[in-house]
C-alpha cells in the first residue's frame, strides 16, 4: 500500500512542476484540476483502507468533498471569472520555464535534506511522502511570486492549499474532521473573496495584472 | 451563558441582512455590542473565580481561561467604542458622498462577522480551530479594507488577503506538524486540544516540534504584523475606514498573537527551555522594532505612521514573550492591553482628522489644535502615549519589559530595544508634531468636532489609558497574572 501512496504522492509533485511549466493561464486551471484529482484519488483509497481497517467514513467524505469542490466548483468558477476579466494575453511569468523548472527541482532537493536531519518525521528511512508534499507547498508558494496576474496567484494559492492537504494526509492520516471541514469553509470563502476581488481589481486598473498593484509604498 | 458570545454576533448579521433601515440597523450594532460586553462582564467574574470558563456543546470546544479572557474583552470592549464611533462616522462619510447608504448595511455584516470570527477564535480550545477562525478574520476584513473601493483601497485588499492567506496556509502547516508531533500520544478525541497538548508537551516528539514552532511563528507572524512578514499591514491600516483600523490594529493583531503565545507555552514546556522560542523570538521582534522605528522617521502619512507604530508594539510583545520570565510575561500581555487601547484611541482620534481635512498626507495638515480641539488635544496626547512617555499606560507596561530584559541579564536586546525606543520617540515628533500648529490657509474648514459620540468615546480610552498607567486595579493584575501561570506554568 505504502508503494501505491510514494507513486501517488510523486505523480502529485509532478503535477505542480507541470503547473510550473504552463504558459497559459487556462492551462493553469486544468493542471490545477489534474492534480486536485490526483488528490481526490488518493484520498479515496486512503477512505476506503480507513473504512475496512477502523470504520470511519470521514476520510471518504473528505474525498468526496474535494471532487465536488476542487475537481469541478473551483476550476470552474476560476475558468468563468477568468473569461470575463481577460483584458489582454501578457507575458505572464518574470523568468523563463527551465530556469523556474530548475528552481523548483532545487526546492524539492532542498526539502529532501532539510527534513531528513528531523527525526520522527521518518522511522529509519526517509518519508518520501511528506517530502514531495511539503515540496508541492513551496512550489505553490514560488509558483505564486513567478506569474504576474492574479489568476496565477490565486492557482498558487490554491496549489498551497492542496499541498497542505496532502502533507497532512501522508503524514498523519488526516486532520480531525471538523478541522477538515473546517479548512474547506475556508478555502471556498477564500476563493469567492479572491474572485470578486480579481473582478473589482479588473474594473478600477483595466487589467488583471498585479504589476499595476504599486501606489501604495513606504 | 458564554455560548451567546458566538451567537450574538451571527444574530446581528443575520438581522443586518433582512433590516435595510440605516436606524435600525445603527441601533442593532449598538444593542448587540452592548449586549456583548454584558456577557464579557459575566465572563470575566467567572474566570476570575473559577478559572475557566467550560461549554459542553459541540463536543466541549468552548473554553475560556484567563489568557484567553484578556484578549476576548479587548476585543469586545474596542468593538463597543468602534460601533458607538461607527454611527456618526459612517453617516459623515454617506453625506460627502463617500458611500452610497445601500453599503452601510455591507459594512455592519461585514464588522459583525469579522468580530464573530475573533471571537471564535479566542473561545476554542482545539487549534485547529482556532486556526479556521483566524483565517477566517481575514476573509471577513478583506472587504472592510477594501471598503472604497478606489484604486488604493483594492490594492491594499488584494495585498492583504494574498499575503495573510498565504501567511496562515504556512501556520497550517506548523499545525498539522504539530499534530504529527502528538500522535501516538494524545487519545483520538483529543487531537490538536490545547489543554491536552500542554499537559503532555514533555512527551510530544521535540525535533517535530521545534519545526512546527517555526512554521506557526512564520504564519500567526505574519497576521501578527512582525517584520518581515509586515508588509500588508500599513496598506490595510491606511486604507480601511477609521473604525475598522482600530479594530485590525487594536485586535486582529493580538488575536494572532494570541496564537503565537498559546504555540509558545506548548513548545516552552516540551524543551524544558525558552532558549529555542527565545531566539527566533528576540530576532524577529527586534528586527519588527527597526523597521518600524526607520519607516516612522520617513512617514508621510499620518495613519501609515500609526500602523507603522503597531508592528514597532506587536515587536516589543514578542521580545518580551522571548525572554520568558514571569515579569516579561506579564509586561508583555499587560502591553497588549495598553497598546490595544491606545492605538484604538489613535485611530478613531485620527478618524476625526481625517473627516475635518480629507487628507491622510502629514503636510496637507496644519492647527490640528485649533479646529478640532478635543479630538486634537487627545491625538497629541496619545501620541505621546503610544510613544511611551510617562504617565501613560503604555509606559508602564514597556517599563515591566525593560526591566525584566536587565533582569535576565539581555544586556544587549535591552540596549537596542531602548535605543530604537528612543528613535520612534524621535521619529514620531519630528513628522507628526507639526500637524499641530500653523496657521490653515483654506478658510472652508469650521472649527468644531462633527462626530459627538465619537469624540465622547475617544476621551474615555483617552482617561483610561491615563489612569491605568498610574495604577493598574487589583482585580487586573490577578487577572494577568493567571494567565502568566498559563503560559509558564506554575
Amino acid at each position: 500500500m505504502s508503494s501505491f501512496f510514494d507513486s501517488l504522492s510523486i505523480l502529485i509533485l509532478l503535477s505542480s512542476f507541470i503547473l510550473m511549466a504552463n504558459k497559459m493561464s487556462k492551462s493553469y486551471i486544468k493542471t490545477f484540476r489534474f492534480q486536485s484529482f490526483l488528490i481526490a484519488l488518493a484520498a479515496g483509497i486512503m477512505g476506503i483502507k480507513t473504512i475496512t481497517e477502523e470504520g470511519r467514513f470521514d476520510v471518504l467524505v473528505v474525498c468526496l468533498l474535494i471532487i465536488i469542490l476542487k475537481v469541478i466548483w473551483i476550476p470552474n468558477i476560476l475558468s468563468k471569472a477568468y473569461a470575463k476579466a481577460e483584458y489582454k494575453v501578457e507575458k505572464d511569468f518574470i523568468l523563463n520555464i527551465p530556469i523556474l523548472i530548475l528552481v523548483c527541482c532545487t526546492l524539492v532537493v532542498f526539502t529532501y535534506f532539510s527534513l531528513a536531519t528531523i527525526e520522527g518525521i521518518n522511522d529509519g528511512m526517509i518519508n518520501v511522502q511528506v517530502v514531495n508534499s511539503v515540496s508541492v507547498i513551496l512550489i505553490g508558494l514560488f509558483f505564486m511570486i513567478s506569474r504576474r496576474k492574479a489568476i496565477g496567484q490565486i492557482i498558487g494559492f490554491l496549489v498551497i492549499e492542496n499541498g497542505l492537504f496532502v502533507t497532512a494526509m501522508f503524514s498523519t492520516q488526516g486532520m480531525p474532521f471538523i478541522v477538515d471541514i473546517g479548512i474547506f469553509v475556508d478555502m471556498i470563502t477564500a476563493v469567492m473573496v479572491l474572485g470578486i476581488m480579481v473582478f473589482k481589481i479588473n474594473e478600477k486598473f483595466e487589467s488583471i495584472n498585479i504589476d499595476k498593484l504599486s501606489n501604495l509604498k513606504g | 451563558m458564554g455560548f451567546f458570545l458566538i451567537v450574538l454576533p451571527v444574530i446581528a448579521v443575520l438581522l443586518f441582512m433582512l433590516f435595510k433601515n440605516s436606524i435600525i440597523q445603527h441601533t442593532i450594532s449598538l444593542l448587540t455590542s452592548s449586549l456583548l460586553i454584558i456577557i464579557a462582564v459575566y465572563l470575566t467574574t467567572d474566570v476570575m473565580v473559577l478559572g475557566s470558563a467550560h461549554h459542553t456543546a459541540l463536543g466541549g470546544i468552548f473554553y475560556i481561561d484567563a489568557l484567553s479572557i484578556i484578549v476576548l474583552d479587548i476585543v469586545i470592549l474596542i468593538g463597543f467604542m468602534a460601533s458607538i464611533y461607527s454611527v456618526s462616522y459612517m453617516e459623515t462619510e454617506i453625506k460627502h458622498g463617500k458611500i452610497d447608504r445601500g453599503r452601510l448595511r455591507l459594512y455592519y455584516i461585514l464588522m459583525y462577522a469579522f468580530m464573530f470570527t475573533m471571537i471564535l477564535a479566542l473561545t476554542v480550545k482545539n487549534m485547529g480551530i482556532m486556526w479556521i477562525a483566524i483565517e477566517a478574520t481575514t476573509l471577513a476584513s478583506a472587504f472592510l479594507v477594501g471598503f472604497y473601493n478606489d484604486k488604493y483601497s483594492l490594492e491594499a485588499a488584494w495585498k492583504y488577503v494574498l499575503i495573510c492567506s498565504v501567511g496562515i496556509a504556512i501556520a497550517l502547516l506548523g499545525i498539522i506538524f504539530l499534530h504529527l508531533s502528538s500522535i501516538g500520544v494524545l487519545e483520538n478525541n483529543q487531537f490538536l486540544d490545547w489543554i491536552a497538548l500542554y499537559n503532555n508537551a514533555e512527551s510530544l516528539k521535540s525535533p517535530i516540534v521545534k519545526l512546527a514552532f517555526i512554521f506557526i511563528l512564520i504564519g500567526f507572524g505574519t497576521k501578527a504584523g512582525l517584520a518581515p512578514m509586515h508588509t500588508w499591514l500599513p496598506d490595510a491600516h491606511s486604507q480601511a475606514p477609521s473604525p475598522i483600523s482600530a479594530l485590525l490594529s487594536g485586535v486582529l493583531l493580538n488575536s494572532a498573537m494570541y496564537g503565537i503565545i498559546r504555540t509558545v507555552a506548548v513548545v516552552n514546556r516540551n524543551l524544558g527551555s525558552s532558549i529555542y522560542t527565545g531566539r527566533l523570538l528576540i530576532a524577529l521582534g527586534i528586527l519588527s522594532i527597526l523597521t518600524a522605528a526607520i519607516f516612522i522617521l520617513t512617514q508621510k502619512d499620518y495613519k501609515r505612521l500609526l500602523a507603522y507604530s503597531s508592528i514597532e508594539h506587536m515587536g516589543i510583545i514578542a521580545v518580551a514573550m522571548g525572554v520568558f520570565t514571569p515579569l516579561s510575561v506579564f509586561g508583555a500581555l499587560l502591553h497588549m492591553i495598553n497598546h490595544s487601547l491606545t492605538k484604538a484611541m489613535l485611530f478613531l482620534a485620527s478618524g476625526n482628522i481625517l473627516q475635518k481635512y480629507n487628507t491622510k498626507q502629514i503636510s496637507e495638515i496644519k492647527a490640528i489644535l485649533k479646529l478640532l480641539p478635543i479630538s486634537g488635544t487627545v491625538f497629541l496626547l496619545g501620541l505621546f502615549a503610544i510613544a511611551g512617555t510617562p504617565p501613560f499606560s503604555v509606559f508602564a507596561s514597556e517599563l515591566s519589559i525593560m526591566v525584566s530584559l536587565f533582569t535576565a541579564k539581555k544586556f544587549v536586546v535591552g540596549g537596542a530595544l531602548a535605543l530604537l525606543l528612543a528613535i520612534i520617540f524621535a521619529g514620531i515628533a519630528v513628522t507628526l508634531f507639526k500637524m499641530f500648529y500653523g496657521n490653515n490657509q483654506e478658510e472652508e474648514l469650521q472649527p468644531g468636532e462633527t462626530n459627538k459620540a465619537g469624540t465622547i468615546v475617544i476621551v474615555v480610552l483617552f482617561l483610561v489609558i491615563s489612569i491605568s498607567g498610574l495604577f493598574i486595579p487589583d482585580e487586573l493584575k490577578n487577572l494577568i497574572t493567571q494567565a502568566q501561570n498559563i503560559i509558564i506554568g506554575a
